[in-house]
């Protein structure tokens, strides 16, 4: 084999470059079927062909026949002799996966044995070819030249599909020492320039002509040749070729003659093939079996052909699992990268700047210039920055990469259990860290394995459910709030939370008991516990043993979470967001005696601090654990120190001096005296006082410093509060792997340097959390979680902003109609007229408050004024409000009668005090009559055109009557139904008048989901548009609402978009 | 890999040799990256006995191994006289905190001489041997055997 590494690792990086994109390329054209791209074919071809020819040259002969068999067929059907069906397709992926293998394995290639894949390609060759041609199929020549070397072994049928496209054939006879290595060219090179005016067909290197060491006459020449397709000239060759032309040869049809190669002694001294022996005598096999085929007719011995296909594909799984294995042990990460050009000069920059930047640095300290030695500090500090963004975009690689390869995977399962199913991949471009790209790829495929096998139902069952019969899953890769998100939803059966939950309880892995208190989701959610597996028996295909758990810790370890969603017969989203790289990760620093520990902030879900005073009431003991209560739900608490066995010490801030700690548990506060506080703290500044010698030992927890600190975490299905002496900053780390000593050590994901330059540990919260043995989810928070999801389930949640106007009156407002929330001095007012302004952002910001419209207090002057400022119809308006301002998210529960008045929409109680829901529109109204011209207009008009009308469920009374009220006023007429049932019987008998549907989500009897479904199903109304008005819209709801067919999401109380939307669906429907 | 030193065409080896658990060991001069004083070191809960913490090494985290505990001999105690020595194993910096460093020892090859078994209390197989010198024996450690995990 050729030994030069260079250039044969240059070969196998383009060989493999060139079969990346094959794949989906086949795909495409086995999609296309008969309307050959012909692009997309002549891609592929080339790529084979490019194989080809290096393959020759290198001497790697089975790699060289079977690119060229593969090229052969490919070029079947460029020339449209042959369709790409399925199962010609077939043979063209296992051909290239066979390339791939072997090139990935360069060594042991010659000694692969391929010759299943080539008999298969040349049955294909030769069922399309026409009768008299079927012998040059196999036929090989040799080409003799005028001095009587011979170039052996050449396919006659592929010389002759060129002669065909009206191509000249040549011979070039490089010289490799000549016209190669002294022009500072290499081989691949030289072939590459060539691949782009012509064909190369094959090429070698002729050793034998260089003789041996004894021979009398040293050739002067180590004769590098090139056999060459092209449409140019012979008289333009040598330009062209750069090399005389005493070196290129025009290939008559004289110069060829019939194979020497089944009487090896024959072979003329002077040639000797560079062959591996082995791939020989499987070449000679497959002649022998072709030999009987050419007098059946065509049709016959393409089924025959089918039927070997068909077998050899049989022998194939076993040969190509295990090629598999092989490659498996032999497989390394990919040790060399792609980088842009670009970035790369971006990074010799940045260097640059940096090398300038620390010869400033160096002046400066040099000089004493303090300023200057500012200044390069400063300079240095954004290099780094820079610096380190351009590094970390040279790992960043497109998700295509991966992406990509589901096709076939699903191609080829679909195939093997009988389903149809389109794979639609989106977001290709997304990037991601090449660590991560490399590790979610297992996960990824299990999923989409699973989502195949298991999701999507077969033909049958689907239409049966009155679905299309070919499925469809969508692979989408998306950037979100600085992570990477990737959904795998499909339109299957989606997932049954009962049987899921009836499955785990068979299995033993949780009691009736704890199901009967679980919330769809959470059963749902059950799949990832160890031991499950939802299929009733275990597939090939998917159930290989290894369950969603493996999955979820998969993906947790590269500090991704997963979702899941599924409505049962309708799909199943699968959510996995992952973080951009796993080099840099903010992280939240924390201490515990004198040493710090990061806890990634992707774990990190809020910060608990327990003031001394609330330590007893706040955490309980149940059994031997420590829990903390919060928000209702009960949180286990782990104490780090406890955890890793750290000696508890205390620094005695005096004489910094560490000093073991002698507190036994969390509830347990030393200071049984409040009073003693202020005494500590007196304490502290007399540190040298000898009165108080022992106490100031124990004494530290009578500081402030006594508060419990809980880093409140998750990971996976595990959630608890880490209990730390200190929360410090918060701030990005640069992961770095510990030694191998350490690898034991699970509670460590790895180390990081702090700014002051010693090491701290990272924190491993999930390996914590089992280090403690702590249940998934803690039973007791299930319950309270149960109870919450049920209540809020029944309501209308709405986020809004309370504020007050005098000290009784409390009003609230939704809070995605406000702006900004602003403080401006009272002195800036002005008062014009009757308005008040305040200059603002370059223009003049009316202000109002709430006396103005209604019979409330007026504001009580004060230096400052508090100002919300709202949006609406484009125009900025400020209304003047007391503190405190507060956002909260609460179940609406409103009482519209009682304290009705103008621009107060209702009341509610919100922290035990009547609050007035304020209702800006109509308030903007009173106030800014002129504001609202344009729809009064619009009402008008749409008065004296005809009234539309629009169909509007909603179960709670009282959006039902504000939207209704803001509707008709608008000049809509509304059709009223309570909850979904309603409204479709509705439907079905007004169906002529309805121009649109508006209908709330959350509905009892039937929910907006299902409306919109029968709707958008009935082809009586699938015109109809649908718009889901919701409280609060979440990225899963709005995704569930696709799939049913919602057009738009609107946010209950955000009126004016609302109508807008309505209007101009009904314009766009005319 | 330790071990794979180039052996010198003379048979002749330098040993740094130091004091450890109050015995004098050396190891071969060509395994050691460098000789420090940094003690800013962090500790390791739950990580073996022997496992001092670990160290910054510009920008590299380094493992300190306490040699003292590691041979079965007394801990380090660490003072103004004791030191890291740096070796690289592995392709991983690994630092072993000693008592106090001592001379650099040059010594043929075949004058080592097999230890006997109950060198200075420590367990043989650390050993490769032992070197006479006129004033004192010194333990020829074997390096990837006290690094061994």
């Amino acid at each position: 084999m050729f030994q030069d590494d260079e250039t044969l690792q240059m070969y196998i990086e383009e060989s493999l470059d060139h079969l990346g994109d094959i794949e989906s390329d086949l795909l495409t054209i086995e999609e296309a079927g008969e309307n050959i791209d012909l692009d997309l074919v002549n891609n592929v071809f080339r790529a084979a062909h490019s194989i080809k020819g290096g393959a020759g040259f290198m001497g790697l002969t089975t790699i060289k026949d079977l690119s060229h068999h593969l090229e052969n067929v490919l070029g079947l059907i460029r020339n449209r002799e042959l369709i790409p069906d399925s199962t010609r397709i077939s043979v063209l992926l296992k051909g290239f996966d066979q390339l791939e293998t072997l090139l990935k394995n360069i060594e042991t290639s010659n000694e692969v044995d391929v010759s299943h894949h080539i008999t298969a390609l040349e049955n294909i060759t030769k069922a399309s070819v026409p009768e008299e041609k079927k012998e040059m199929v196999s036929k090989i020549v040799d080409i003799v030249l005028p001095d009587g070397r011979i170039f052996p072994q050449v396919s006659l049928f592929e010389m002759e599909q060129y002669k065909s496209e009206g191509k000249n054939l040549f011979l070039v006879e490089y010289d490799l020492i000549h016209d190669i290595q002294r022009k500072d060219k290499n081989p691949i090179e030289v072939l590459n320039s060539l691949q782009k005016t012509g064909i190369i067909i094959d090429s070698r290197i002729d050793f034998d002509s260089v003789g041996t060491l004894y021979d009398d006459s040293v050739p002067a020449r180590i004769p590098f040749q090139v056999l060459f397709a092209s449409i140019i000239e012979y008289d333009m060759t040598e330009t062209l070729f750069d090399i005389k032309k005493q070196y290129i040869h025009a290939v008559s049809d004289q110069m060829i003659v019939s194979a020497t190669v089944k009487n090896p002694d024959g072979e003329p001294s002077v040639m000797k093939p560079i062959r591996a022996p082995k791939p020989t005598s499987t070449e000679q096999q497959i002649s022998k079996t072709i030999k009987p085929a050419p007098v059946e007719n065509q049709k016959q011995s393409a089924i025959s052909a089918a039927k070997e296909i068909k077998k050899t594909e049989e022998n194939e799984e076993e040969t190509q699992s295990s090629a598999e294995k092989e490659m498996n042990a032999a497989a390394k990460p990919q040790s060399s990268l792609r980088v842009n050009v670009g970035l790369l000069d971006t990074l010799m920059n940045l260097a640059g700047e940096l090398v300038l930047s620390r010869n400033q640095l160096l002046q400066g300290i040099n000089s004493s210039n303090q300023k200057a030695t500012e200044l390069s500090s400063q300079r240095i500090d954004m290099i780094t920055s820079e610096l380190q963004e351009a590094i970390m975009r040279t790992r960043m690689q497109p998700i295509a990469n991966i992406l990509n390869k589901f096709s076939r995977v699903v191609r080829d399962l679909s195939h093997q259990l009988g389903k149809t199913i389109d794979l639609i991949i989106e977001g290709k471009d997304v990037e991601l860290d090449k660590t991560i790209l490399e590790s979610i790829n297992d996960p990824l495929t299990h999923l989409i394995r699973n989502s195949v096998d298991h999701g999507i139902e077969s033909p049958m069952e689907r239409e049966q459910m009155g679905k299309q019969p070919t499925g469809k899953i969508i692979l989408k890769a998306f950037h979100e709030a600085g992570q990477v998100n990737i959904v795998i939803s499909d339109d299957g059966r989606g997932l049954h939370p009962n049987k899921i939950a009836n499955s785990a309880v068979d299995k033993n892995l949780i009691s009736e008991q704890q199901v009967s208190e679980m919330s769809d989701k959470q059963k749902m959610e059950l799949i990832f516990l160890p031991g499950f597996s939802t299929a009733k028996e275990v597939t090939d295909v998917s159930g290989r043993g290894v369950g969603m758990d493996v999955v979820v810790t998969n993906i947790s370890n590269l500090g991704g979470i997963i979702e899941l969603d599924s409505v049962p017969g309708e799909g199943t989203d699968i959510q996995i967001k992952l973080p951009l790289t796993l080099a840099i990760i903010p992280s939240q620093i924390t201490s515990v005696g004198n040493e710090r520990y990061a806890v990634p902030q992707v774990n990190l879900n809020e910060l608990l601090r327990i003031p001394a005073a609330q330590v007893k009431e706040k955490i309980e003991k149940v059994g031997d654990a420590a829990v903390v209560r919060l928000r209702g739900e009960l949180l286990p608490l782990l104490n780090l120190a406890e955890m890793l066995g750290i000696e508890k010490t205390y620094t005695v801030p005096a004489v910094s001096e560490e000093l073991p700690e002698r507190r036994q548990n969390l509830a347990d506060r030393r200071s049984k005296h409040h009073i003693i506080t202020e005494e500590g703290v007196i304490l502290d500044t007399q540190d040298g006082d000898a009165d108080f010698p022992q106490r100031k030992t124990e004494d530290r927890r009578y500081h402030s410093a006594s508060a419990i600190n809980i880093a409140v975490v998750s990971a996976g299905a595990f959630k608890y509060g880490l209990v730390v002496d200190k929360l410090l900053d918060s701030e990005e780390i640069v992961v770095k792997p510990v030694g191998r000593h350490l690898k034991k050590c699970s509670a460590y994901a790895g180390a990081t340097i702090m700014g002051d330059g010693k090491v701290a540990l990272i924190l491993d919260i999930s390996n914590l959390a089992q280090m403690a043995e702590l249940s998934a989810v803690s039973e007791a928070g299930q319950m309270a979680r149960a109870a919450e999801e049920a209540a809020a389930a029944a309501k209308d949640k709405a986020a809004l902003l309370t504020f007050k106007n005098s000290e009784s009156e409390y009003f609230a407002a939704p809070l995605n109609l406000v702006e900004r929330i602003e403080r401006v001095q009272t002195s800036n007012i002005e008062q014009i007229g009757n308005s008040k302004v305040v200059q603002y952002r370059g223009g003049a910001l009316p202000l109002y408050e709430l006396s103005q419209v209604a019979n409330f207090q007026p504001l009580a002057p004060r230096d400052q004024q508090e100002v919300i400022v709202f949006k609406i119809k484009d125009r900025e308006l400020g209304l003047m409000v007391m503190p405190p301002i507060d956002a909260l998210e609460i179940n609406l529960d409103i009482d519209e009668s009682t304290l009705k008045q103008p621009a107060i929409s209702g009341s509610m109680i919100i922290n035990q005090h009547t609050t007035l829901l304020v209702d800006i529109f109509e308030m903007v109204k009173i106030l800014n009559p002129g504001w609202f011209k344009e729809e009064a207009k619009a009402a008008a008009e749409m008065a004296t055109s005809g009234e539309k009308i629009i169909l509007f469920a909603e179960d709670s009374a009282f959006f039902r009557n504000q939207v209704k009220t803001f509707m008709e006023e608008d000049g809509f007429k509304v059709i009223e139904a309570e909850d979904g049932l309603v409204a479709w019987e509705l439907l079905n008998k007004r169906a002529d008048e309805i121009d649109i549907v508006v209908t709330d989500l959350e509905m009892p009897n039937m929910d907006g989901f299902e409306l919109t479904k029968r709707i958008k199903n009935d082809p009586k109304y699938a015109h109809l548009t649908v718009i889901a008005l919701t409280s609060l819209a979440s990225e899963a709801h709005i995704e569930k609402g696709k799939r049913v067919g919602i057009d738009e999401y609107e946010i209950k109380l955000d009126r004016e978009k609302l109508m807008k939307v309505v209007r101009q669906r009904l314009s766009l429907s005319k | 890999m330790a071990n794979d030193i180039p052996e010198t065409f003379s048979d002749e080896l330098e040993f740094s040799t130091f004091f450890v658990g109050g015995a004098l060991c050396g190891i071969n001069i060509l395994n050691i990256q460098e000789i420090n004083k940094h003690f800013e070191i962090t500790k390791v809960p739950q990580a073996p006995d022997y496992i001092e913490g670990i160290l910054n090494l510009r920008g590299r985290i380094v493992t300190i191994i306490d040699l003292g505990k590691k041979l079965g001999l007394a801990p380090v105690n660490r003072s103004k006289d004791s030191r890291n020595i740096i070796v690289n194993s592995e392709d991983e910096h690994i630092g072993l905190l000693i008592d106090a460093i001592s001379d650099v020892v040059s010594a043929r090859k075949d004058s080592i001489e097999p230890s006997p078994s109950n060198i200075g209390g420590a367990k043989g197989k650390f050993f490769k041997g032992v070197l006479k010198t006129e004033k004192q024996l010194i333990g020829i450690l074997d390096i990837d055997e006290v690094l061994k995990e």
